[in-house]
């Protein structure tokens, strides 16, 4: 027995070690990135390395953080104070984490650093979007992390298999005389030619809810299913909506209920796959129906020449018919965002990186893309071909800063990232742009309302259940948890914001 | 001495009585391996069946699609493959031994802090610091980061072990034999090794089935401490990861729009996901009947005592 | 055995005695050792986390977890108000009753199917009986999920394909609760009871096989023999097992209540427990004192149970307490 002790303590001793690391000149600088699908970085870091040496004075090390670890990951590096991650990637949308962490004191306030070692960075970011990250946070009204170039406009679609379309004897121009109330007729005709096991309407049904009704998603609201409601004009996302600038129970409205009703009876006569209605099997079910073209129409938020990605995949015509034009809201232009722990101990160094990252082509490019021969190869016309080993390299574009000054991919065709910052750059902001509500004094009421609307709202949506007795019984339960008191809290910091 | 069953002699139970037990027995056992045969079949059933008629028992095409798409995983696969096994075997040994080594004087009705060593273990079992607090002392002070030891050593102590084991020497152990080693000058640990041990193999091999799959079967401890070296991801994580993914694409789809799409694109399909359940499940469904050997040569041992 | 010389004064023995004495417990706290480490670094040290439970946690200058502990306000009981919701009555409910039923239904089933098995004729086959009701604990929930998928996925399950294929209504698994009581039930026991059944028999293979022999003799039949000489044999471990289940009373099988019913919000009437509520309120708002708050909320009332069951046990078999 003495020596299975013995051996057993010497393993644990061994075991102990192997995490010891040496000391390097430079210091080490980290940074977090989200939906990363990374298995092999050792050439492009290498590269990196020799490039910020003297800019930076320090070198890099990356955590790639994937789709369903980042949150949990960069939670906890954050509240554990962790000061081995310096850089976390940050947003509004995932438990709205930006405003909530920046309010606490967990990020490094930013305009001080920006003033000093910002002028290049200042110049490759558009003033909006430095805008839409200067929030109230725990060292009062500033910059609390860096606000990436990216898709920022939001544009809901209805996704068109045109090929379908047609076979049906219905053209294009037919479906855009539609709306989403009268798809029955053409649901209907789809059922009768393709069969009773085809369901021709492919939906994330939250997403639809949001088309329908013309409403958005509040920053600040509950991450994992909406709340509030706040309606936009449809024919001027710029102009007040239907309501004003007045933040609604989403599901109290009669827009709602109409909604929700129609989509019972499509849902009941079969349109709808009672997949997409289960959270966790939607993803399989709709990826499978996209990509096999057995669907007629689906919803889809767009991306600039998403329609040719869609096309050449599902060996379809696919269109994207736009319910409003392309409109920029708060969810939407701090979508992807990079700040410094304030648990760092190299803010400065970790600044001079970002700001290099987002303002310096060549670094943006090797740390997107990877490394040229290796990882992506130039054709003729300069444009950028994908090797196989982009396979163990893939981070996620629009997470990771200025996408603006990348340069173009054989797949996007030449010009892309010059239409892109047209296109986005000429989305109109909606009225309440910038508004964020910070929820911290009704948290409680809020993780028990997002329980509730977890229990009802996509079974609802997705038109799984009868609204005639769920909805009321919903609102019920609404109001039990304090949806009034919720939405008060909401109702008085926008009328603040906006100086009402 | 050993005995040999069967033991029908002692009144045994009617031939009748015996047949319902085995009705009984039979059914739930083949309630109990029936799913993961059927994940079997559906990991060999092609997509095309599937569409057409569901999951099944007997689909009407099969198909290799899936085993070819995890085959195609190559190195992360195997070693990760590789990483669980590494991290069962000696994850096992080491619990297993700091197990029996902390159970069996808490057994000793002589050891003058029976009662306090029994109380310090138990009451971690009710009370808890709360899991940040608990990663950041094995992160800090601990030095538990992207290593092998942060998969292993958080989990090396169950305070629920100790009483199974401490049971089993109560129920098996005579003191009086004990006693009478010492008697015979025997040292504590020699009498552990050379008289205790041999009578509780049963117990042994029960403790050691069951933190082998405590450690086989656990993931999370991999997204708490693994950062950078994702190479020692055991395979569990690697399942894990790709259901993590899914649920979150599904949430935000609406927000990351095209890029979600596409990202979706590149996650596996529900068949792959039954083959690589096929590939977890495999290696423990191989080493359990090793296990239950030694449980039953054990216990043929343990039956006579003195 | 070393004999005693008759030379020996009594004093001398005595500081013999004393000796051994300081030895044997010597070397049986070195054989605790190991064991209380771990204990200390990573169960006992981490306990100042319980404070988090009543501050309100946020970041400071400098920021560093100690000096953010420290410096973030004491808040009383706000953490707690959580428990002010409609929610709270149907999840402890559902996690209290559950944990009852299944610990009354696991134990009955679990120490019949291990007398059952201790019973039979054919050693081999209680074996291959054995080998198969122990093989779903090897799985995870995660794994067990996709099991269930299997049988009821909306599209392809084989449930719905089966109703589909002779012309029935479908049922939405996911978005009828009515059967998830029944679902969860069977999860649970088909998981668990193959576990405990082989600590049963384990513990009954370990029984003096001349008590039954004498019983035997004494003309006892089968079934006086397992009232009379099995079950009092494995009680200890009956008692012990029951004890801690009673202690975990408050918290629920996290991985059962969540993939297993793919996180689907309709069924939450009857699938959410504390532990999932707080996970998901936790990932929604990332409030650590909420998560501690509750946490702590478990321990005690944890500890109230088990406190209660060990006083209960005292009273009716003092043997068999735990502490």
């Amino acid at each position: 027995m003495k020596k299975f002790l013995a051996l057993f303590l010497a393993l644990v001793m061994m075991l102990g070690c192997i995490g010891i690391a040496s000391a390097e000149e430079l210091p080490t600088i980290t940074i977090m990135f989200h939906g990363s699908n990374v298995t092999d970085d050792t050439a492009v870091l290498e590269k990196v390395n020799e490039y910020i040496a003297d800019k930076v004075g320090a070198k890099l090390e990356v955590i790639w953080g994937t789709w369903g670890d980042f949150d949990q990951k960069a939670a906890d590096a954050l509240l554990m104070a962790d000061e081995t991650v310096d850089m976390v990637f940050t947003c509004s949308w995932s438990a709205n984490e930006y405003n909530t962490f920046a309010k606490n004191g967990y990020f490094v306030k930013l305009d001080d650093l920006i003033a000093e070692y910002g002028a290049d960075l200042v110049a490759a970011i558009p003033e909006a979007l430095m805008q839409a990250a200067t929030i109230e946070g725990s060292e009062g009204k500033g910059i609390y992390a860096i606000n990436g170039y990216k898709d920022v406009a939001t544009q809901n679609c209805w996704d068109v298999n045109v090929t379908l379309l047609n076979e049906l004897g219905y053209t294009l121009d037919d479906f855009k005389a539609m709306d989403f109330y009268s798809f029955g007729e053409l649901f209907a005709k789809a059922k009768e030619v393709k069969g009773d096991s085809f369901y021709p309407f492919l939906i994330e049904p939250m997403v639809l809810e949001r088309m329908v009704t013309n409403s958005i998603i509040v920053a600040g609201d509950s991450g994992s299913t909406n709340l509030l409601s706040l309606y936009l004009n449809p024919e001027d996302v710029s102009a007040d909506g239907a309501y004003g600038n007045v933040l609604l129970n989403k599901f109290a409205t009669p827009e709602y209920q109409k909604f929700v009703e129609k989509m019972h009876e499509y849902y009941e006569a079969g349109y709808v796959d009672p997949a997409l209605a289960v959270a966790e099997t939607s993803n399989d079910t709709r990826t499978a129906a996209q990509l096999s073209a057995n669907y007629l129409i689906g919803t889809q938020s767009y991306a600039l020449g998403y329609e040719y990605t869609a096309s050449a995949e599902r060996g379809i015509e696919v269109a994207f018919v736009p319910c409003t034009d392309p409109y920029v809201d708060t969810t939407a232009s701090q979508g992807a965002m990079v700040a410094i722990n304030s648990a760092s101990n190299y803010p400065v160094e970790s600044f001079k990186f970002l700001a290099l990252l987002n303002s310096d082509p060549y670094l943006m490019t090797l740390l997107n893309y990877g490394v040229e021969g290796i990882h992506y190869t130039k054709n003729a016309d300069g444009l950028i071909e994908f090797t196989e080993a982009r396979g163990t390299y893939t981070p996620w574009t629009n997470g990771m800063g200025n996408v603006t000054i990348l340069p173009d991919t054989a797949a996007e065709g030449a010009g892309f990232r010059k239409t892109f910052v047209e296109f986005y750059g000429g989305a109109k902001g909606i009225p309440s742009l910038g508004f964020v509500f910070n929820n911290t004094d009704v948290s409680n009421e809020m993780a028990a309302l997002s329980n509730v609307a977890a229990q009802y709202a996509l079974a609802l949506d997705a038109g799984a259940v009868d609204p005639a007795t769920v909805l009321p019984e919903f609102l019920a339960a609404l109001d039990a948890a304090g949806m009034q008191t919720y939405l008060d809290a909401a109702n008085a910091q926008l009328n603040a914001y906006l100086g009402k | 001495m050993v005995m040999k069953k069967p033991k029908a002699n002692l009144n045994g139970f009617s031939t009748g009585t015996e047949i319902v037990f085995h009705v009984i027995l039979a059914v739930f056992a083949l309630a109990c391996i029936i799913p993961f045969l059927f994940v079997v079949i559906i990991s060999f059933t092609s997509e095309e069946s599937i569409r057409a008629i569901g999951y099944s028992f007997v689909p009407q095409s099969w198909s290799l699609q899936a085993y070819d798409y995890v085959f195609a995983m190559g190195g992360a696969l195997w070693r990760s493959y590789f990483n669980s096994f590494l991290i069962t075997v000696i994850g096992t040994v080491a619990s297993v031994a700091i197990c029996v080594l902390y159970s069996y004087p808490l057994f000793r009705k002589d050891f003058k802090y029976r009662n306090f060593f029994n109380y310090f273990s138990f009451i971690t079992m009710i009370f808890g610091g709360g899991l940040i607090p608990t990663v950041v002392i094995c992160k800090t002070v601990l030095g538990l980061n992207d290593n092998y030891a942060a998969l292993i050593i958080p989990m090396l102590f169950s305070p629920f072990n100790i009483i199974v084991m401490r049971t089993f020497f109560q129920t098996s152990v005579p003191m009086e034999l004990i006693e009478a080693a010492t008697i015979d000058g025997s040292g504590e640990y020699s009498t552990l090794t050379r008289i205790v041990l041999p009578i509780v193999k049963p117990g042994i091999a029960t403790i050691a089935l069951l933190n082998a799959l405590a450690f086989w079967n656990e993931w999370f401890l991999s997204l708490l401490y693994l950062n950078k070296n994702m190479d020692i991801m055991p395979l569990q994580y690697l399942l894990m990861r790709m259901q993590r993914n899914a649920d979150f694409l599904a949430k935000n789809a609406s927000i990351l729009g095209a890029d979600a799409a596409k990202a979706v694109r590149e996650l596996p399909s529900q068949t792959l996901k039954m083959a690589l359940v096929v590939f977890i499940v495999l290696p423990i469904s191989c080493a359990y009947p090793f296990f239950q050997r030694y449980v039953v040569a054990g216990l043929t041992i343990g039956s006579v005592k003195g | 055995m070393r004999a005693v010389t008759g030379t020996q004064t009594s004093q001398s023995r005595k500081t013999a005695m004393a000796g051994a004495r300081f030895q044997k417990n010597f070397w049986l706290l070195t054989m605790v050792l190991p064991g209380a480490i771990w204990l200390l670094l990573l169960r006992y040290l981490p306990m100042f986390g319980v404070v988090l439970a009543f501050k309100n946690y946020r970041a400071h200058k400098p920021n560093t977890f100690w000096n953010n502990i420290v410096k973030s306000d004491w808040v009383g009981l706000e953490n707690f108000k959580f428990l002010n919701s409609p929610d709270t009555t149907i999840m402890i409910r559902n996690t209290l009753a559950y944990n009852a039923l299944w610990i009354v239904l696991g134990l009955v089933i679990a120490v019949s199917f291990a007398v059952m098995l201790s019973e039979l004729r054919s050693r081999f086959t209680a074996k291959v009986y054995q080998t198969m009701m122990f093989f779903p604990y090897f799985l995870s929930w995660v794994v067990a999920s996709y099991f269930v998928l299997a049988f009821l996925d909306p599209t392809s399950g084989m449930i719905p394909a089966i109703q589909k294929s002779m012309g029935a209504k479908v049922t939405n698994f996911y978005h009828d609760k009515t059967w998830w009581p029944l679902i969860l039930t069977l999860s649970n026991l088909w998981k668990n009871v193959g576990y405990s059944t082989v600590l049963y028999l384990a513990a009954i293979t370990g029984i003096d096989r001349t008590q039954y022999e004498a019983a035997a003799v004494d003309g006892a039949t089968k079934w006086q023999q397992i009232w009379h000489v099995t079950l009092p044999n494995i009680r200890t471990m009956i008692i012990i097992l029951l004890i801690m289940n009673v202690g975990k009373i408050f918290n629920a099988d996290f991985g059962l209540f969540y993939n297993v019913p793919q996180n689907s919000g309709t069924l939450y009437p009857v699938t959410q427990v504390i532990d999932t509520y707080v996970y998901r309120a936790y990932a929604n708002t990332r409030n650590i004192g909420m998560s501690s708050a509750a946490g702590l909320l478990q321990s005690v009332v944890g500890c109230i149970c088990i406190l209660a069951t060990n006083a209960i046990v005292k009273k009716i078999d003092p043997e068999s307490t735990l502490f």
